[in-house]
């Protein structure tokens, strides 16, 4: 048990690790100028003398590798330096926008898991009659269209056509309600679930549709089990582990869909944030969010890698069997 | 009835008679095959189609709604929206085309490398398959796209075709491992067929089929992937006319209500990525092969 959670643990940091090197270095080598964020226009207009002795103050100077050993020394004290462009640290300004996202990724994640469970149990029921029918084509269609473009399509009929919901932002200028915050969400938060829900739906239909041709549903059938009891008790329940699983590879599937609608949106969250921060060479900030995804993401991949290989008994049945 | 030995209470099996046969066209997504189809011969034959020069910047018709003379209306910029969705679906057609290229011939590579490989070698191409495969791949492209700053087509092709090829190296890998044991494939290296000749005659052929759907979903995520990027300003800039550069004068557009800017190439674009579904999805299902997880 020790080893297994050892190993994982060790793979964790080593690959935060490759990470974190990877981005420093290529966001370090691409060509673009970081003085601009930090300065702004007035780059410009700089003399070449000002140039280094910017570039000298910021460190910039140094070669990568000395760069990157000063940034393991101080990210190890919890110290990611200051933003070029927000003039305060780092850490902070990625804490100030975390809660919009943790919101839009988070609400989104649990409609998102729900809804398709609904959906994907309501299409296996019906299988193949019109309703499952009707429920694939409209899925496949919506699966189909890119995030930015149904986002482009909400904001045109509700916000510009109809003016029901605010097109932008988190909350209005000066007003600061929680009603006004959920109007806010509305939209973005559609494109987050549109964009993910019928691909797990599909799959957990297809998942139950297999379950029910197997043999133990006959067993109980012919016990005289009710065709509800059989779904619920049996079926769906024999689904549970490789759909948690499906939920834990997701997670960074969902975070980067709210990174786009985030920018379409300016959702104030941490998509927007990366997004600038890779655009405008912000290297400080761009490592903190780059390593804080990094993280998310094989985070996500481990523990769906435990769900499948710890919590499901029928694997340890398997694995006992083995070894015997 | 007649037979001697009648079982009662079983349900009587349909023998082979029964199924009916389908016509060839069944099954097929005839509409998606015949519309997309359309779409492709309408951007080869740009020329012959377009009513204006799609370039031309009009300042005097700028933003008019779709009428006699601009069939769809005109952009912000005065250029002619029907000519430059013919002319821009080819820009928008080819990065998906080049990009799925890209992607398979580098999944060929590192999934038969790794197939072929010792069983060292295989578990360290696998783990970092792995590791880059859980990174969302729209992500990872404006990632390294926002990073590299000004883009052109091949480049836009080659960030989208370098970031997608994992998913597809896996398949071809399982593939290529229950394969490198068949005794044509030892005969054929025995003779001194070398690696490529072994990929090339033998196992390539074997394992096309079970990839022919991750290519055909590839093209449709690459278009995605272009107009996404497009769309955000980090793609191709607007004087280069494709279906996402075009979207990406939306966001003015919105301001001042000129809904056919929005909807009209983003119709095109889903109308292209649907029929591409349904074809890969065709394939997916006539071809039964093992299916990807993510």
């Amino acid at each position: 048990m020790i080893r297994y959670y050892g190993g994982k643990i060790l793979i964790f940091i080593v690959s935060i690790f490759v990470l974190s090197f990877l981005v420093f270095t290529v966001s370090r080598m691409a060509p673009g100028d970081p003085l601009v964020s930090y300065y702004g226009d007035r780059v410009e207009k700089m003399t070449p003398e000002e140039r280094e002795h910017a570039e000298n103050r910021l460190g910039l100077r140094d070669p990568i590798l000395t760069q990157y050993q000063r940034f393991l020394e101080k990210s190890m004290q919890g110290d990611f330096g200051i933003s070029y462009k927000y003039k305060r640290s780092a850490t902070e300004v990625v804490l100030d926008r975390l809660p919009y996202t943790l919101v839009l990724g988070g609400v989104g994640f649990v409609l998102i898991f729900s809804l398709a469970l609904l959906l994907g149990i309501v299409c296996a029921v019906h299988e193949d009659r019109l309703l499952d029918q009707i429920i694939c084509k409209v899925g496949t269609v919506t699966s189909c269209i890119p995030e930015f473009w149904v986002s482009l399509m909400l904001i045109l009929i509700f916000a510009v056509e109809l003016k029901l919901l605010p097109s932008s932002g988190a909350h209005s200028l000066r007003v600061d309600t929680l009603s006004d915050r959920l109007l806010h969400l509305i939209l973005p938060m559609t494109v987050v679930v549109l964009g993910h829900l019928w691909y797990y739906a599909y799959m957990i239909r297809n998942k139950i549709l297999e379950e029910i041709r197997r043999d133990y549903v006959l067993l109980a059938k012919a016990k005289g089990l009710s065709k509800r009891k059989i779904l619920y008790r049996h079926c769906v329940r024999n689904m549970i582990p490789s759909y948690l699983s499906l939920m834990a590879i997701s997670v960074p599937h969902i975070l980067g869909g709210t990174y786009i609608v985030e920018t379409v949106f300016s959702f104030p969250g941490i998509g927007t944030l990366a997004y600038e921060s890779a655009r405008f060479h912000d290297y400080n900030l761009l490592m903190l969010l780059s390593l804080l995804s990094g993280m998310v993401v094989i985070l996500g991949n481990m523990v769906a890698q435990i769900i499948n290989e710890r919590i499901d008994p029928r694997i340890q049945a398997k694995e006992a069997m083995h070894e015997r | 009835m007649n037979d001697r030995f009648q079982m009662v209470g079983i349900l009587k099996k349909k023998t082979a008679s029964e199924v009916k046969s389908h016509p060839w066209y069944k099954e097929h997504p005839v509409i998606s095959e015949v519309l997309l189809g359309l779409l492709i011969l309408g951007c080869l034959f740009a020329k012959g189609i377009m009513t204006k020069d799609p370039t031309y910047m009009d300042l005097l018709h700028y933003a008019t709604p779709p009428g006699k003379e601009f069939l769809f209306g005109t952009d912000t910029m005065g250029r002619d929206i029907f000519s430059m969705i013919w002319y821009g679906g080819r820009v928008s057609l080819f990065i998906g085309v080049l990009s799925t290229v890209i992607t398979t011939v580098l999944a060929i590579l590192v999934g038969s490398i790794s197939g072929l490989a010792s069983e060292r070698v295989d578990t360290l191409i696998m783990r970092f398959t792995e590791i880059l495969l859980a990174i969302p791949g729209l992500l990872l492209i404006i990632f390294i796209q926002a990073i590299l700053g000004q883009a052109n087509v091949f480049s836009i092709s080659f960030v989208i075709g370098i970031t997608g090829w994992m998913s597809m190296a896996k398949v071809i890998r399982t593939e290529v491992k229950q394969l490198r044991d068949s005794e044509y494939i030892l005969a054929a290296r025995m003779m001194g067929g070398n690696f490529f000749y072994v990929l090339w005659h033998h196992l390539a052929p074997n394992f096309i089929s079970s990839i022919m759907f991750m290519v055909v979903m590839h093209v449709r995520s690459a278009i995605v992937a272009e107009s996404t990027l497009s769309f955000m300003g980090i793609g191709l800039p607007l004087e280069v006319i494709s279906w996402g550069s075009m979207l990406s004068l939306s966001e003015k557009a919105l301001l001042s209500g000129n809904w056919w800017i929005i909807v009209i190439p983003g119709l095109f674009l889903v109308g292209t990525l649907v029929c591409i579904t349904q074809i890969g999805n065709y394939i997916r299902k006539r071809g039964n092969t093992t299916q990807s997880v993510l």
